[in-house]
């Protein structure tokens, strides 16, 4: 690349990297103050982060003619275009600003961490010279940003969910404290056990909180502020419905390429297994997110354990264990 | 009476057996034991992913705690993809799921038009309205068909129902997906069943058989390209392209001239051909002061070894250099062959001696007399072969299961139960309560505007709003 361009990129670049930082750390004083000015700043610039990123990747592609998901700093570029933009999205669909924080966060440091890998531009591999690759690509780190944006939003489930228990039981002992006797020790046992299920079904599933909200706790005010337990659960279930049919059509995609490229659309290479795997994981998320027993804390743990494994598939598998799909052959 | 006894035993045992057949059937539909055996699936599937496929025993004694080597190959993990257990997971995951589909999946998410009591599903809701039965049942009617729900009525008793629903025939959906992921393991199990896969390597102006097909791979010639790139760390050799020029027989016997090239199988007979690997097949010459004797047989590849007669050694050919770098006499980084040479490692039994590595068409000496001399390389091409007729089924499985999936997570099902009565006070009571096949949080928003546009327009008149009518749980 010449010197105009390569700086073309490197602004492009650096805006959206500092554009990232800017809107995690606004949107992270949004998420923790609620104040609505934080949000209006906060979301243009995480557009702008966006906007740079894809254009910097577009700028790439057409300055130099190479595809840039050719490589990591290339597909890590993507992914973090992607949960950003998916962030997005469903911020303004479903007024979810308050995941800003944690998602650019996490965009910033997979842009930082792929500035690490910034060869520069290099031709592909000849088995990654394909047009399938601008298929495949696109297609699965898309699905890794939008399993990563869940995993956020089960992060904020699992946080409240567990607050919740804290005060629930906090509570209850105070009750205890002062009442002794074995008959309260009972019902804080039918509590605890059925305390998943008041959660879901009873309008307020957070009354802990509520209540110490009410007495003037400023932990419990600001949980009581986060959207309801049930939403965070179908907000996570619906990015969770983009997540695995994009995975699905990823491996159905790379099984095409594969049987193009090397005969076999399924060769059990260490990358296609890993993804497999996490698919399994968010198929088990989607059975047991149809059992009202299971629906809740346990489907959000399992959102985790996906995502813990979609990035064992993306980053682990290409830095521990070598095989068709690194990128360095 | 023996008989008759007889008769009652055998029909005990056969209830029994019934018994045992439909706790079976219940524990395998069981949604969370399919679950289960999905764990057990994702953690076959990882443990593959850890620890190298298809290696030699030696492989895992060498790279893994004696205790850890022997369980790999004792558990078959060295090639659990094809392990009795993964497979027996996955015909459980069939079973299961097959289970699931007769037993829950259809009648659970297919479900008849019966009455509900209101008041216990979560989402209802419930208006009063200052008009006559008749008319309100009549607007409730356009009032839901207007807004794309199926309404259909039915009398349960004397009482009228009207059900509303929304995207019914995508309850189908679990079912389309279930269907899918059947039809990919009938595929895979077609080509378990009648497909075949290997690998050769051919030097060029040499000629291949397949063994399965017969079908002849003559190489004529073989060519790469691999170009310097700069990059931040330094110049990369870059492989860019390799091709096969060869002609290829198949089953009518006639040759064809073909161009295999990476990333373009070639079909033969249904077969295809792929370019997968090359590399530099050496002829080594041997002689015992200063006469030929007997080398190796063959050009040697890569990896490839030769005793040396009445010595007890062996000779391996260890790699191929292409650009012997000037200065240091060593290996240089590129790959071409510009000033090539190879490696060759000495062996006493399993005991390697030495290595050394010989410029093209120069001899080293192997000591009491014997010489060496790598005279020249000669490309040669490796390839893969597969023949997979379940391709078209596993396509056609994916496809299935891909629109199972976008059905069942995109289109919601949801059935309003509507009843509407007359008032003890005078005027009417409609009653509506919504299910959907995901629970009601999903549904929740939904349900909240229809119940306000309900209120708000449409003729429905209301004189009061009862405070239990509020959404949600009373
Ligand atoms: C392990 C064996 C399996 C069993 C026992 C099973 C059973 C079930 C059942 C009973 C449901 C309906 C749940 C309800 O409506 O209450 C369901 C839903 C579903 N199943 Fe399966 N299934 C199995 C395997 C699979 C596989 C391998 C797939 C492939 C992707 C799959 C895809 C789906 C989908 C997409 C849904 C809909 C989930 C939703 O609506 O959120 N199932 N399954």
């Amino acid at each position: 690349m010449d010197p105009t361009r390569q700086s073309i990129d490197q602004v492009l670049l650096v805006v959206g990297i500092s554009a990232y930082i800017t809107g995690a750390l606004v949107l992270l004083a949004y998420f923790l103050t609620r104040r609505p000015l934080l949000r209006t700043i906060g979301m243009p610039i995480a557009t702008i982060g966006c906007v740079a990123q894809i254009l910097e990747l577009g700028a790439r592609w057409w300055m130099t003619g190479v595809w840039p998901l050719t490589n990591l700093y290339g597909s890590l570029s993507m992914f973090s275009a992607m949960a950003v933009a998916i962030f997005l999205i469903f911020a303004v669909k479903y007024d979810l600003a308050f995941l800003g924080g944690p998602v650019l966060a996490a965009a910033a440091i997979a842009l930082g961490y792929a500035t690490t890998w910034n060869e520069g531009t290099m031709p592909a591999v000849p088995a990654l010279q394909s047009y399938w690759i601008k298929i495949h690509v696109p297609i699965v780190v898309t699905s890794y940003a939008a399993f990563m944006v869940a995993a956020c939003v089960s992060a904020i489930y699992l946080l409240k969910a567990g607050m919740e228990r804290r005060y629930a039981s906090r509570g209850l002992r105070g009750v205890i404290a002062t009442a002794g006797g074995p008959k309260l020790d009972v019902s804080m046992n039918a509590y605890a056990a059925t305390a998943d299920d008041m959660l879901r079904t009873s309008r307020d599933e957070t009354p802990a909180i509520t209540q110490a909200a009410t007495a003037g706790d400023g932990l419990a005010q600001w949980l009581a502020g986060l959207p309801t337990l049930a939403r965070l659960d179908v907000m996570q279930y619906r990015i969770i419905a983009v997540g695995l049919p994009l995975l699905s059509l990823g491996i159905i995609t790379g099984a095409m390429w594969a049987k193009e490229a090397w005969g076999a659309y399924w060769q059990w290479d260490p990358k296609e297994t890993a993804a497999l795997a996490s698919w399994i994981i968010y198929a088990m998320y989607m059975h047991l997110h149809t059992r009202p027993e299971w629906r809740g804390s346990r489907t959000a743990w399992i959102s985790v354990i996906g995502f813990i494994s979609i990035m064992f598939c993306y980053l682990g598998v290409n830095i521990w264990i070598s095989g068709l799909h690194s990128y360095k052959m | 009476m023996e008989a008759r006894s007889r008769n009652g035993l055998g029909a005990s045992a056969l209830a029994s057996l019934h018994e045992s057949w439909d706790d079976l059937v219940r524990l395998f539909a069981n949604v969370t034991f399919g679950v289960f055996l999905l764990a057990v699936w994702a953690v076959l599937t990882l443990i593959g992913v850890v620890i190298d496929q298809g290696k030699d025993p030696t492989y895992y004694a060498q790279n893994y705690a004696p205790p850890l080597a022997r369980a790999i190959l004792r558990l078959d993990c060295d090639n659990i993809y094809h392990s009795a257990a993964y497979i027996g997971i996955l015909g459980l995951i069939l079973c299961s799921m097959a289970a699931a589909t007769f037993t829950k999946v259809i009648p659970r998410r297919i479900p008849r038009l019966n009455p509900v009591k209101i008041d216990a599903i979560p989402l209802h809701a419930k208006i009063a309205v200052d008009e006559p039965v008749d008319a309100v049942r009549e607007r409730l009617v356009a009032f839901f068909s207007q807004r794309g729900w199926q309404v259909r009525k039915r009398e349960f008793g004397g009482t009228e129902w009207a059900f509303a629903d929304k995207n019914n025939w995508a309850r189908r959906g679990v079912l389309v997906a279930h269907i899918g992921f059947l039809i990919i393991a009938i595929g895979t199990t077609i080509y378990w069943a009648k497909g075949y896969s290997g690998q050769f390597t051919v030097l060029s102006g040499q000629t291949a058989t397949i063994p399965e097909s017969g079908a002849k791979i003559a190489l004529q010639r073989f060519a790469y390209r691999i170009d310097p790139i700069r990059t931040k760390s330094g110049i990369v050799y870059q492989p860019i392209d390799y091709v096969s020029n060869a002609t290829v027989t198949g089953r009518d016997g006639v040759g064809r001239q073909a161009v295999i090239r990476v990333n373009h199988p070639y079909d033969v007979d249904g077969v295809d051909v792929y370019q997968s690997t090359y590399g530099f097949a050496i002829d080594f010459q041997l002689t015992k002061d200063g006469r030929p004797v007997a080398g190796p047989d063959h050009p040697l590849k890569e990896g490839e070894a030769f005793i040396v007669d009445g010595t007890g050694r062996s000779i391996q050919y260890a790699r191929f250099v292409g650009t012997i770098d000037r200065a240091t006499g060593q290996p240089g980084l590129d790959p071409r062959p510009n000033d090539p040479g190879v490696v060759i490692q000495a062996f006493d039994g399993d005991q390697p001696v030495g290595s050394a590595l010989i410029p093209l068409g120069t001899a080293v000496d192997l000591g009491a007399g014997y010489r060496l001399e790598a005279a020249r390389y000669i490309l040669y091409s490796g390839f893969q072969y597969r023949y997979d007729p379940g391709i078209p089924v596993v396509g056609i499985g994916s496809f299935v299961l891909l629109a199972g999936l976008c059905i069942s997570f995109y289109f919601l099902p949801a059935r309003l139960f509507v009843l509407v009565r007359e008032r003890a006070e005078g005027g009417t009571e409609v009653g509506i309560a919504a299910t959907t096949v995901r629970g009601y949080d999903v549904f929740e928003e939904r349900f909240g505007e229809i119940v306000a546009a309900l209120r708000r327009t449409h003729g429905v008149k209301t004189t009061e709003v009862p405070a239990a009518a509020a959404l949600g749980t009373a």
